[in-house]
């Protein structure tokens, strides 16, 4: 890899032309777990929660369903990185800040805050249950000394601010430092409170609940580039809301037919365009994607443009379907291309092209003759995510057995790395990954028979401006990091 | 033939997945449900239109399949659903024909039906414990048909009857026929009542 990564005043380079995804200079930063398990393991083994931050522990079975990460998004500047787990927890850690002393551990992101962001709860009248998992989170650009996310489940989205504290007010009049109130005839001086400093608190309050507009599952959120409106995406709908208004939403896209028994697709993923306020993208599980203007009628059922690749027919088979349907939809950050993520393949489209995509990337295509065994234990279900990196060069999406995968749109590299305890190293550089397809496995390949297919990368994030990269393995964090030389 | 079988495995899988569906936690999952009825849709059509291996050998230039090496493919028209007369004469006499030629075009089911000659290994382990289960299911052919064409009918047809927690899917189908006893599958053609594992678990769902 060539060129500067991170120059020594803080401020990262641009990333030039050259990069790429290389032959795997990719080093390890640390790898984090929930705070909980992190705790737990501080108060038995009685270890430095730095130093577990950033060492390799055995297996144990602290990890519950409730802590599998669920989403993962760094915010605009990359200082902060929030994830999202099954129990509803948000955790969100800030990347250590630069010093002289400790050059190396730049790049190493603690934990900053944590909350609990949703609960489950039981709808009544549907006699259902409302699952408190976090489907995704979306940062807001900064535009005060506070942090603010939309993070949502099945049904609500919720604006949660985070802001730290770092001062506290002492020497009340009317009360004590306890906080109770004094007997006003004890009073008989008059004093003005002074700010003094604190041990620095972060804390996390709901500021908006957008509540009671989605009858199916909410699958997406994106931020309009207005910074004032957001999106909400279901199975059938999609809804427009402004931040300050929680009791009613606009409703801009509706495909649920007038008859159920006509359905035959449903929506997967949306987000808005980068630049263009007025312009957003959703994707269908027939494998199509739809570019909606939002000033050519108040509801958008009508698209400006229709993207869709023909069916190859050499390909047809009972699973035809499932595996177009897509997973994922992302803006390149220039706003140029759209990136999909079907179950086999990525595919970068160019907005002017709707006829076929520009470029097809094959993720795992030895699973294509095992679709049906996927079908049966539902991995075919499995929905990954994908990601552009800052200079949308390079993109990367998650696959079976801890892999995750890398493409270089430039060079036409790929490659294939694991996030996983056994097979690295904190600093060391990771060994590129290789499936063995048929035929003799040779040294360090993987036959296709041993993937663990419980072991799945489904979200991952790719810091804005720089080379790092988050990658949630079940309950582990993986934070890799381009090489510096 | 051994499309049929490998349909027949698929018809009920996607069936149990269906069924699984309803005790799931959060409610039912529309996009997950409709996908499987898509599955199930396409083994319903390959099923029917798959044909005999007595009509096979008939003039068809495709050589009839042997042991371990699974048929070219379907006939071209594998997924255009079969002309509605064919379907209601489905006819059970069919059973006895198959059931002799039955372990044989088992042991061939290991392709999917677009990709011949492509073996799935990791089905391979599973084939002993599915052997037995054909086997069984091979003598209910008539009834295999019958819920084909009740669960490929349409979209609803799988989500009728579903629990309260689907009432959001069920909205529209409220005026379908009802069928008298509570649990029943809502459809147009005589509700199958004969008491085997299989269809019991159906009528249930």
């Amino acid at each position: 890899m060539l060129g500067p990564w991170c120059s020594p005043t803080g401020s990262p380079a641009p990333l030039s032309c050259e990069t790429g995804c290389g032959e795997g200079s990719w080093i390890l930063v640390c790898r984090l777990l929930v705070p909980t398990q992190v705790s737990l393991l501080s108060m038995e083994e009685d270890i430095d929660t730095r130093k577990i931050n950033n060492s390799f522990l055995r297996d144990h079975s602290y990890a519950t369903e409730a802590d599998i990460i669920s989403t993962v998004e760094f915010n605009h500047t990359g200082e902060l990185l929030a994830t999202g787990d099954k129990g509803g927890r948000v955790v969100i850690f800030q990347r250590e800040q630069e010093s002289k002393n400790q050059v190396h551990r730049r790049g190493e992101y603690n934990v900053y805050s944590t909350f609990q962001s949703h609960e489950p709860e039981f709808d009544y009248l549907k006699s259902l249950e409302i699952e408190e998992k976090i489907n995704k989170i979306r940062w807001l650009p900064q535009q005060n000394a506070a942090y603010f996310l939309l993070s949502t489940n099945d049904k609500t989205v919720k604006l949660w601010k985070v802001s730290e504290r770092d001062k506290r007010p002492e020497g009340y009049n009317l009360k004590d430092e306890e906080g109770r109130l004094r007997d006003p005839a004890t009073i008989t001086t008059l004093r003005v409170p002074v700010l003094r400093p604190m041990d620095l608190m972060v804390e996390a309050t709901p500021r908006r609940v957008f509540a009671n507009a989605h009858t199916y599952h909410i699958n997406s959120i994106s931020v309009n580039s207005d910074y004032e409106t957001y999106m909400s995406a279901d199975d059938l709908r999609i809804n427009l809301w402004n931040f300050e208004i929680t009791n009613q939403s606009f409703n801009i896209v509706d495909i649920k037919p007038a008859n159920m028994e006509e359905l035959t697709e449903v929506i997967t993923a949306a987000e808005f365009h980068p630049h263009h306020c007025n312009t957003f993208v959703y994707s269908s599980s027939k494998g199509t994607i739809r570019l909606c203007d939002m000033r050519a009628s108040a509801l958008c059922d009508r698209h400006t443009k229709f993207f869709e690749e023909p069916e190859d027919p050499s390909n047809r088979s009972f699973f035809s379907e499932i595996i177009s349907s897509i997973s994922d939809v992302k803006f390149s950050h220039s706003g140029r291309y759209i990136m999909t993520r079907d179950y086999l393949t990525v595919k970068v489209w160019d907005l002017n092209m709707e006829n076929r995509p520009i470029e097809t990337y094959q993720v795992h295509d030895y699973l294509r003759s095992k679709l049906c065994s996927l079908y049966e234990n539902d991995c075919i279900f499995d929905k990954f995510e994908c990601v552009w990196n800052g200079s949308d060069s390079v993109i990367m999406t998650g696959s079976y057995n801890n892999f995750f995968r890398m493409f270089d749109r430039n060079t036409k590299r790929d490659v294939t790395l694991e996030a996983s305890r056994e097979n690295s190293k904190p600093r060391a550089i990771l060994k590129p990954r290789k499936v063995c397809v048929g035929g003799k496995r040779r040294k360090d390949e993987i036959s296709v028979d041993s993937l663990d297919f419980s072991k799945k990368i489904l979200h991952t994030a790719w810091h804005p401006s720089e080379n790092i990269i988050a990658v949630a393995a079940t309950n582990n964090l993986y934070i890799f990091q381009d090489k510096v030389n | 033939m051994e499309f049929k079988l490998e349909a027949h495995r698929i018809v009920s899988i996607s069936l149990g997945k269906i069924y699984n569906s309803r005790g799931q936690r959060g409610g039912i999952k529309l996009h997950k449900n409709l996908l499987v009825s898509l599955v199930l849709r396409s083994a319903r059509q390959v099923y029917l239109s798959d044909p005999c291996p007595g009509l096979y050998l008939a003039g068809s230039p495709v050589p009839p399949p042997q042991p371990g090496e699974p048929a070219a493919g379907p006939p071209a028209g594998w997924g255009e659903p079969p002309p509605p007369a064919a379907r209601a004469a489905w006819p059970e006499p069919e059973t006895p024909p198959e059931r002799p030629a039955g372990p044989d075009a088992r042991r061939a089911v290991d392709a999917e039906p677009a990709a011949p000659g492509a073996g799935d290994t990791l089905q391979g382990g599973e084939e002993p414990a599915g052997g037995a289960a054909a086997e069984e299911e091979e003598m209910e052919t008539g009834n295999v048909a019958n819920l084909i064409s009740i669960f490929g009918s349409s979209f609803s047809g799988l989500l009728r009857k579903s629990p309260a927690g689907g009432r959001e899917e069920a909205e529209a189908e409220e005026s379908g026929p009802e069928a008298a006893e509570p649990g029943q599958i809502c459809c147009d053609q005589p509700v199958l009542r004969d008491i085997n594992p299989w269809s019991t678990a159906i009528v249930a769902f």
